[in-house]
């Protein structure tokens, strides 16, 4: 269970992200954030994983308090959360299988790797991930020769070798055409239904969120506007998330 | 995260005001443009009427002193009396198949005709004809060419030489080309300085590779910003590249052509210091540029500060660094034609000799040599970074 207290950050200079943030995830849900370009999202997801130092309250995951640990411990933790990104942030001019591998790095010996050795099950893994997003043949390309569709896949590739318990997504469809859309989050789904991986995900869309979210939060200038269901939404509260004068626009 | 949109802007169109400056700026370029082509005496004419002068300097470069052929000769000669003393000179006997001299009359007075022929010379060869006082130097007077039967005759005159009661001597020579051309002594000189030179390059590349290294690290802003005192430090090397780099390797060559005396090693630390600052400044702007998803992708993965260098620092500047290296090298293999100019070994040194010397058709083969070492290091780096961007 993943439990964020009373999470703030402030920017230096003054920019508020995150106003006193709370909610709970549930193991094996697939939860969406929802929200404006600027409304938090992103420091939010960064804040779990504490990429972001946040400013006061707590993230508490099975019990251990992440916003207290250090080092070692910060790392340890870190190697159970996935996450994947909108830009995908591969190194671009590596192998779709070293990309992959480097997954891994928070498990096997920094020295061994340093020197770009994996243990022979680890790459035997990352052979086993390609496969599950369905990219098998492109192992040996750079990154940067895949299409955006497939580069995201690699990075879905690349959380799966950590095992991870929790996934966090920041946008993970944003730069991509709403057919890919559909295909990298079904991946998503399917590693949330299949391995029972908690997901935590930031979207654009309400269409998106509503046929993918098994429950949804919505952030609007740092703070919790809505929390329940996707279908619970109706113009009234779409109105309340996006403002005024927004319209919906679907994703089919 | 503040990435909402911006309320259109409008575009501008040139109002009044703007085509007044316009008149403004035009007027302003005007004089620019006028004081300073005054002040940089541009003569088109001079252009122009100056170009017969470089004709034979051209010309001589474009006929370099590359390959060589063995020389042989043939020489006969006569004696001569200035003034006539009555005995007649004993002319040398000629032999059998012998190429020998037949002179018009073996005495007289400077400023008399005399004519020479000769028989049995090589036939359709070039040569000389000189003319060696008892006292005094040899002087060249006719040039000679044989027939097809190894005949030839000049009608000259008695050259003005001293009187003497010993005899003159007339000589004339054919000389002719034999065997296969090869290199001469100019292109092999030139292959020992052009890889001398091709070596200096390399070597102060290397050198500065060392020092630039990890002084980029110290110069980029991006990894230097976190503290005062890192700040501080960032300032410092940014400074000594700018610095540095503004110091043309021509006056770090002057500078240890004094220190280390004349030869390549002045050139390597010339060039080696210009490229410290030069490779110093381009990698650190390389380091300052690189995507920081990756570094946060594998932090979040649990991979530790090592690990996170190796694997997403590493591979975005390597591939520049390289690049950047390969054309510091071109670069410098360029720079150390003319820095051996000022001391610092290599071709330059050569060419700067032949050019005080006149001797364009030595230094046409300098000229050639820096031309195609030039142009193949060009196409040899861009072939190599094109690989690896």
């Amino acid at each position: 269970m993943l439990e964020i207290q009373n999470l703030t950050k402030v920017y230096e200079g003054g920019t508020v992200a995150l106003r006193n943030v709370s909610f709970i995830v549930n193991d094996g849900e697939f939860m969406v954030i929802v929200g404006l370009s600027g409304s938090g999202k992103s420091t939010l997801l960064r804040c779990i994983n504490r990429l972001i130092e946040p400013t006061e309250g707590r993230v508490i995951w099975n019990g251990i308090d992440i916003t207290a640990l250090s080092g070692d411990e910060l790392r340890k933790i870190r190697r159970q959360i996935g996450m994947i990104f909108q830009q995908f942030n591969l190194v671009k001019r590596s192998s779709v299988m070293t990309n992959v591998l480097s997954g891994r790095l928070g498990y096997v010996n920094p020295w061994r790797s340093a020197l770009g050795r994996f243990p022979k099950q680890d790459v035997a893994k990352a052979w086993k991930a390609l496969e599950t997003v369905g990219i098998l043949d492109q192992a040996n390309k750079r990154a940067d020769e895949l299409s955006g569709g497939q580069q995201q896949r690699v990075g879905i590739a690349r959380a799966l070798m950590q095992d991870p318990q929790l996934l966090l997504a920041d946008e993970p469809v944003a730069s991509l055409d709403p057919a890919t859309s559909h295909s990298i989050l079904k991946y998503l789904e399917q590693l949330n239904r299949e391995l029972g991986v908690t997901v935590l995900c930031s979207l654009h869309f309400l269409s998106l969120a509503r046929a993918y979210g098994t429950r949804l939060i919505a952030l609007k200038d740092g703070e919790v506007v809505f929390e329940g269901l996707p279908a619970e939404i109706d113009d009234d509260k779409f109105r309340d998330i996006y403002g005024q004068e927004a319209v919906q626009v679907e994703i089919r | 995260m503040s990435d909402r949109q911006d309320a259109p802007k409008k575009p501008q169109r040139p109002g009044p005001l703007s085509s007044w400056k316009f008149i403004v700026g035009l007027l302003i370029g005007v004089v620019v443009y006028a004081y300073g082509w005054r002040v940089t005496e541009i003569n088109l004419q001079d252009l122009v009427t100056g170009a017969p002068k470089i004709v034979h300097i051209v010309t001589q470069i474009v006929q370099p002193d590359l390959l060589t052929r063995d020389r042989a000769y043939q020489r006969a000669d006569a004696q001569f009396e200035v003034p006539c003393a009555g005995s007649t000179p004993t002319q040398p006997a000629a032999s059998e198949g012998e190429p020998y001299l037949v002179l018009s009359h073996t005495c007289g007075l400077p400023g008399e005709p005399l004519s020479i022929e000769g028989f049995n010379f090589r036939p359709n060869t070039r040569g000389t004809l000189r003319w060696t006082p008892p006292v005094g130097t040899q002087r060249s007077l006719a040039h000679i060419d044989s027939d097809a039967n190894g005949h030839f005759a000049v009608a000259l005159t008695v050259p003005d030489v001293g009187e003497s009661e010993e005899v003159h001597r007339l000589e004339a020579e054919l000389r002719w080309s034999v065997g296969l051309p090869y290199p001469s002594e100019t292109s092999r000189i030139v292959f020992e300085k052009m890889v001398e030179t091709v070596f200096l390059a390399l070597m102060a590349t290397t050198f500065a590779i060392f020092l630039a290294v990890p002084l980029s690290f110290l110069g980029a802003r991006n990894l230097m910003s976190t503290y005062r005192g890192t700040m501080i430090v960032y300032f410092v090397v940014r400074g000594f590249f700018n610095i540095v780099r503004s110091i043309e390797p021509l006056i770090w060559a002057i500078i240890f052509a004094v220190w280390v005396s004349i030869g390549p090693f002045a050139g390597v630390l010339a060039l080696g210091m210009h490229s410290i600052a030069a490779l110093g400044k381009l990698y650190s702007e390389q380091v300052e540029s690189i995507d920081p998803g990756p570094i946060e992708a594998l932090q979040a993965t649990g991979a530790n500060a090592l690990q996170t260098i190796v694997y997403a620092v590493v591979p975005q500047i390597v591939p520049p660094y390289v690049a950047f290296t390969i054309y510091r090298w071109d670069i410098n293999v360029r720079m150390s034609t003319v820095i051996g100019m000022v001391g610092g070994g290599g071709v330059g040194f050569l060419l700067i000799q032949w050019v005080n010397l006149l001797r364009y058709k030595q230094a046409g083969v300098a000229v050639w040599a820096i031309t195609i070492v030039v142009w193949v290091m060009d196409y040899v780096s861009g072939v190599i970074r094109e690989k690896i961007i």
